[in-house]
Parts: C-alpha cells; sequence; structure tokens
C-alpha cells in the first residue's frame, strides 16, 4: 500500500503498484476494491474533477468512449473513469452518455483514491469540496504502466484517450 | 445536531450566503437575501441528486403541484441539496423541474449548516449532506418547518404535506 502520511506523500508513478482502495459502483452498496478490478488484467484508468462538469462531459469520457473499440483490439480488459463524485451521481452520468459496458464509472466519493495516488485538486471554491486531478494510466496487473497527469488539474492535454491510445 | 431551525426563525443571515442556482433555463448565483427576502418560498432540502427518493417522488411532487402552490400565494419553490451546480443543473435537467422548482446548488453545506438540517451521510458514501425537510418561509422568517425522522423517509416534507399546512 501508498504511505500517505503527509510528510512522504509522493505522486504515483510508472512503476508503482497502484493503491488497494475501495470504490463505488451503481451505489453506495456497489463497493468494489481496485485490487480486484487489477488482477491479471490490462486496464485503461482515467479520472477527472467532476461528473457533468464542461471539459469531463465534452471531451474527457467521450474520448474514450469513442476509443472503446480501439483499445479492445489492443488488449485492454476493462476501461475504468473515476471522479470524486457519489456513486448515483457517476452512474447517472453514465447513463447519460449511454456508456453501457463500455466503461465502468466507479465513484471515490471521499477522494481516497485520489490522496492514495497524491493527485487530489482542491476545487472547493468552484464545486464545494477537493476533487481529483484529470489523469489517465495504463495499468497492467496491478503495476502502473503508463501515467499521464495534466498538471494543472483540469487541462485537456496529455490525458486525452488518443494519446494513451497510442502509448499501448 | 444541536439544533434545527424552528417557527419565527430567520433564514437570511446579516452576511448572505451565496449558491448556485438552476431556473430552468441557466444557472444563476443567487444569495439568502435574493432568494427570501420579500418573497413567500417553500424550501425542501434532498439528501442528494440522482439518489432514488429524492428523483422518484420528492421533486416530482412538487414539480406537479407547483401550481397548486402558486395559487396559495408562494412565489417560489426551491429545493436545496448539497451538490455542486453543474450536478444540479444536470439532475434538474433530467427531471424537468423548469421554471416551477428552482434548483439550489449547497457544495459545501453553508446554507444547509445554517439551519441546521445537515446530516452526516459519509458511511453511506455520500458525505455531509442536507437532511430532507420543508419549510414555509414568509419574507425570511420560518412560518413551518418539516422535518423528516431519517433522510430516506418522505413524509413530512412532501408536496402533499405542505400543502396541507397551507390551506
Amino acid at each position: 500500500t501508498v504511505d500517505t502520511h503527509a510528510n512522504n506523500i509522493m505522486v504515483v508513478k510508472v512503476g508503482d503498484k497502484f493503491p488497494d482502495v475501495t470504490l463505488f459502483e451503481g451505489s453506495p452498496a456497489g463497493a468494489v476494491k481496485t485490487s480486484e478490478i487489477l488482477a491479471g488484467k490490462k486496464v485503461v484508468l482515467f479520472a477527472l474533477p467532476g461528473a457533468f462538469t464542461p471539459g469531463c462531459s465534452k471531451t474527457h469520457l467521450p474520448g474514450y468512449i469513442e476509443d472503446y473499440d480501439q483499445f479492445k483490439a489492443k488488449g485492454v480488459d476493462t476501461i475504468v473513469c473515476v471522479s470524486v463524485n457519489d456513486p448515483f451521481v457517476m452512474a447517472a452520468w453514465g447513463e447519460s452518455f449511454k456508456v453501457g459496458d463500455k466503461i465502468r464509472m466507479l465513484a471515490d466519493p471521499r477522494g481516497e483514491l485520489a490522496e492514495a495516488l497524491d493527485v487530489v485538486l482542491d476545487l472547493t471554491a468552484v464545486l464545494g469540496n477537493k476533487r481529483s486531478k484529470r489523469y489517465s494510466m495504463l495499468i497492467e496487473d496491478g503495476c502502473v504502466k503508463h501515467f499521464n497527469l495534466e498538471e494543472d488539474g483540469g487541462g485537456l492535454t496529455c490525458s486525452l484517450s488518443n494519446n494513451l491510445l497510442s502509448a499501448i | 445536531r444541536f439544533f434545527s431551525v424552528a417557527a419565527n426563525a430567520s433564514v437570511i443571515p446579516s452576511t448572505p450566503i451565496k449558491m448556485k442556482a438552476f431556473n430552468g433555463s441557466e444557472t444563476e448565483d443567487i444569495n439568502t437575501s435574493q432568494l427570501f427576502t420579500d418573497k413567500k418560498v417553500v424550501v425542501f432540502g434532498v439528501p442528494g441528486a440522482f439518489t432514488p427518493v429524492c428523483s422518484n417522488q420528492h421533486v416530482p411532487g412538487f414539480i406537479e403541484k407547483a401550481h397548486s402552490l402558486a395559487s396559495l400565494g408562494i412565489d417560489t419553490i426551491a429545493c436545496v441539496s448539497v451538490n455542486d451546480h453543474f450536478v444540479m443543473k444536470a439532475w434538474a435537467e433530467k427531471l424537468n423541474t423548469g421554471p416551477q422548482v428552482l434548483m439550489v446548488s449547497d457544495p459545501t453545506a453553508e446554507f444547509t449548516k445554517s439551519i441546521g438540517m445537515d446530516v452526516d451521510l459519509t458511511a453511506g458514501g455520500l458525505g455531509v449532506r442536507s437532511t430532507r425537510y420543508a419549510m414555509v418561509v414568509d419574507n425570511g422568517t420560518v412560518k413551518q418547518v418539516m422535518k423528516e425522522d431519517s433522510p430516506g423517509a418522505l413524509d413530512a416534507s412532501s408536496v402533499d404535506a405542505v400543502l396541507a399546512k397551507l390551506k
């Protein structure tokens, strides 16, 4: 597990083991551990500041939906979208885009994953609480292989799907 | 909870609390003074946008009977939830709230806490939220306050319960 003591937090990097955190799918009863999702699989995981926010909705999420077939063709088993929102909101957002089985919409309601990866983005002024920076990752059997972090937290550049696709 | 606002209390603090509200067309800035001064307002609080009871019963009830409340002299029906304003707008559009119900976003729970209606739903993955309640407020003074025994219940704070109190 990643040591999240304030003095020792280091931003996650390629080669790290992805932390084991409980996320939620669909409702508060839908707990799922990241270790279960990642074990033995090739997983694309992307995170963003907020469900239903403009950049996330207009660009970030749609890109991964569009590139789903291409990711699958490259051997990706699962695509996961994570945000610091509650599971009802995440599910509703996914439904509004008709993601169906293509993307697992996972809620990190207490920001535990964002903290564990040291990618917390303080958006209290705009959204009311701390969120996650925008990033994308390729994780193989629980190990981070590629990691694209928007340094400013909200940019729509390196973390877009086409960039990760071309790196696989 | 130490206290919840009661009848004859004021819900307009001296320093206005700033929030945002979706009015059916766009999201606007709104503060407590603007929301309550010189108006008869029915405010109801919900634990969360896109949650089952809130979505399937509580808000739709107020949309359906908005005209009945208007005919009883109510100027504004406001739904308050501890969600960001992007989520509130998306939820309002999904529920078709139109101009009938003002969907107010209280993302840090500042207003909700000011009236003692906050509840810790962290265990349920929702964080600090609003409990379920309804209030009739006249020019900033609480006339009626109906708080559910638990956030999941919908009884005293439903539109029918509010209508019964007003008639």
